[in-house]
C-alpha cells in the first residue's frame, strides 16, 4: 500500500514523479561515507524494553508477596510459641489448692481430682482446742441466676448453722458476674458449712488456715485472774489503774474467744468468663500477617507516591514543556528555512 | 579474537546500513535544505555522527533508516540554527532559497514541480520526502519528525495540497 493511499488518490501522479526522480547521492559522498569506520563496541545504557519492565514489575510484585508470606509464616510460628507458655502456667494455677497448716505453715500441693466433701474435710478443727479458723473458697457457678441462688443458699446456711453473714458484695455485668460473701459460722459446724458451700458450684480455689489460740487464751485467763487478785488488795490510788488494765484485758480476751468460736469463711462466687473466640489457625494467622505486610507495603508505596509524586509530576511537566518549546522552535526554524 | 570479531561485525553492520540508506538520507536532506551542496555536506556530517554513535543504535526502537533520518534532521536543524545566527550577525534577516538553474530535487523533475517544491517550506518538504520519496510509514515518519502519526498525516495532506496548488499555478503561468 502506497503511503499516499492514506491521504488522497489524486496525488498518485505527483508522488510517482517525485519518486521517479528522487535525488541520488553523488559518488564522492558515497566514497566519503564508505571510508568511515565506527569505533569498537562500547557499553551504553539502554532503556529496558517493555517486556523487561513488565517482567521486573511482575518479579517485584512476586517478591513482595513472597516477603509477605515468609513474614506471615515466621510471625505466626512466633505467636504460636508465645501463646503456649501462659496456657501451661494457667493450668497449674487452676489445678492447685493452697492450704495452710496449723500454726501458719503454708502447704501447697497439687489438688487431686476429689469430690467436694473430700476436698473440704481434710483440715478440721481439733476437738477440745481453741482454734481460730479461716477459710477462703472460690466457686464457679453456671450463670448469674445460679450465682444469685448460691449466694442466697450460702447466707441461709450460715444462719442455719448458728452463724451470720458478715458482709456481702454482689455484682453482675453483661458478660457475667461475681459475688463475695464473708460468713461467720461456729467452729463446730465449719466442716458442714464448707461441705455444703462446696456443693454450690465448682471449686476453683480453696484456702484454709487454722491458728491454735488455746495457750493464748489460758495465758490471758491467768493474767485476768492475777489482775483481779491485785485489785482485791490494791490501795485506792492503785485500784483505778488496775481496773482499767483489767477491762482492756477482758475485752481482748472476749474477742479472742469469739474468734475461736466463730470460723470466718470467705466465699467467692464467679460465673465462667465468656468463652474466648476460637484461636485462629496457623494458616489464618499466616494469611492475616501476610495481608498486614502487603498493606504495609502498599502504605509505603502510597507514601512514596504522595511525597515523590508532585516532584515527579513537576519534572515530567518541565520535560514535556521543554520538549514542546524545542519542537515549536524547530518548527519555526523549518518554516523560515 | 572475540573482540576483533565484534569490531569487524560492528564495522560490517554500519557499512551495510550506510550503503543501504545513504540515498535515502541524502534525498531527505536535499528536500529539507533545498540545496544539493548543503545536503551533501549535511549527509557527510550525519554519517560521521552515525559512525561515532553507532553503538547507541538500538534496532528494537526502530529501523536504521529511521534512526539515520532522525540524526540527519538533528544535523540539519543544527545547521539551520547556525545559519540563522550567522545571518543575524551579518544583518541579513531575509531567508532566501538559493536560485539555481540546476535541478535540486531530482533529475527529470518537471520545472513546475521543481519550482513548486522550492516554494514549500522546509517543514512541508521534509514530510513529503519522508512519506512520498522515502516511502516511510506514518509511524516511522512521525518518529523522525517528533510528532504524532495523526499530526504527520495532516501535515502531509496540507503539504501535498499546497504542492498541487503551486504546480497548477506554475503550469498556468
Amino acid at each position: 500500500m502506497s503511503p499516499l493511499e492514506l491521504v488522497d488518490d489524486r496525488f498518485d501522479k505527483l508522488a510517482e514523479e517525485l519518486r521517479a526522480s528522487r535525488p541520488v547521492a553523488p559518488v564522492a559522498l558515497r566514497a566519503q561515507v564508505r571510508a568511515l569506520e565506527p569505533p569498537g563496541p562500547r557499553w551504553t545504557f539502554r532503556w529496558p524494553s517493555r517486556r523487561v519492565v513488565l517482567a521486573l514489575a511482575g518479579a517485584a510484585l512476586l517478591a513482595s508477596f513472597v516477603a509477605a508470606g515468609v513474614t506471615g509464616l515466621s510471625g505466626s510460628s512466633t505467636k504460636q510459641l508465645s501463646a503456649v507458655k501462659p496456657k501451661s502456667v494457667k493450668t497449674i494455677e487452676h489445678g492447685d489448692a493452697v492450704r495452710q497448716g496449723v500454726g501458719g505453715v503454708a502447704l501447697k500441693t497439687p489438688a487431686p481430682n476429689l469430690g467436694p466433701l473430700e476436698r473440704t474435710s481434710d483440715l478440721a478443727p481439733t476437738a477440745g482446742r481453741l482454734q481460730r479458723y479461716q477459710a477462703t473458697m472460690r466457686l464457679r457457678v453456671k450463670n448469674v441466676d445460679a450465682m444469685s441462688s448460691a449466694a442466697k443458699r450460702a447466707m441461709n446456711l450460715a444462719h442455719g448453722l448458728g452463724g451470720y453473714v458478715a458482709s456481702v458484695q454482689y455484682a453482675t455485668r453483661s458478660k457475667g458476674g461475681g459475688a463475695t460473701l464473708v460468713l461467720r459460722v461456729p467452729v463446730g459446724n465449719v466442716q458442714t458449712a464448707l461441705t455444703e458451700l462446696a456443693s454450690l458450684g465448682t471449686i476453683l480455689q480453696q484456702h484454709t488456715g487454722i491458728l491454735d489460740v488455746t495457750r493464748r487464751v489460758d495465758r490471758e485467763a491467768l493474767q485476768i485472774a492475777e489482775l483481779e487478785r491485785q485489785l482485791a488488795h490494791a490501795s485506792p490510788s492503785e485500784a483505778p489503774v488496775i481496773r482499767a488494765k483489767l477491762a482492756t484485758l477482758r475485752a481482748k480476751h472476749a474477742r479472742l474467744l469469739k474468734s475461736a468460736r466463730l470460723a470466718r469463711i470467705t466465699l467467692g462466687l464467679t460465673t465462667p468468663a465468656k468463652q474466648a473466640a476460637a484461636a485462629p489457625s496457623r494458616f489464618d494467622r499466616t494469611v492475616d500477617d501476610a495481608g498486614s505486610v502487603l498493606l504495609r507495603e502498599l502504605e509505603i508505596l502510597l507514601y512514596a507516591l504522595v511525597v515523590a509524586g508532585p516532584l515527579l509530576l513537576l519534572g515530567a511537566v518541565g520535560i514535556a514543556a521543554a520538549r514542546a518549546q524545542r519542537r515549536r522552535a524547530d518548527a519555526r526554524l523549518l518554516e523560515r528555512a | 579474537m572475540g573482540k576483533r570479531r565484534r569490531i569487524d561485525a560492528v564495522k560490517t553492520e554500519f557499512a551495510e546500513a550506510a550503503e543501504r540508506h545513504l540515498d535515502d538520507v541524502h534525498a531527505y536532506l536535499v528536500y529539507l535544505t533545498g540545496d544539493r551542496g548543503t545536503a551533501e555536506e549535511l549527509a557527510a556530517e550525519t554519517f560521521a555522527r552515525a559512525c561515532e554513535r553507532w553503538h547507541r543504535f538500538d534496532p528494537r526502537r526502530g529501523g536504521a533508516r529511521t534512526w539515520l533520518c532522525q540524526l540527519a534532521r538533528s544535523t540539519a536543524l543544527d545547521h539551520f540554527r547556525a545559519e540563522e545566527r550567522r545571518r543575524r550577525r551579518e544583518g541579513r534577516y531575509a531567508v532566501s532559497v538559493p536560485e539555481s538553474e540546476e535541478q535540486v530535487f531530482g533529475e527529470g523533475l518537471s520545472p513546475a514541480l521543481e519550482a513548486a517544491l522550492s516554494r514549500l517550506s522546509a517543514a512541508e518538504r521534509e514530510v513529503v520526502a519522508l512519506r512520498i520519496v522515502l516511502e516511510l510509514d506514518g509511524e516511522a515518519a512521525a518518529r523522525v519528525l517528533g510528532i504524532s502519526a495523526t499530526a504527520c498525516s495532516t501535515r502531509l495532506s496540507r503539504a501535498l495540497q499546497k504542492l498541487e496548488k503551486e504546480v497548477s499555478a506554475g503550469v498556468a503561468a
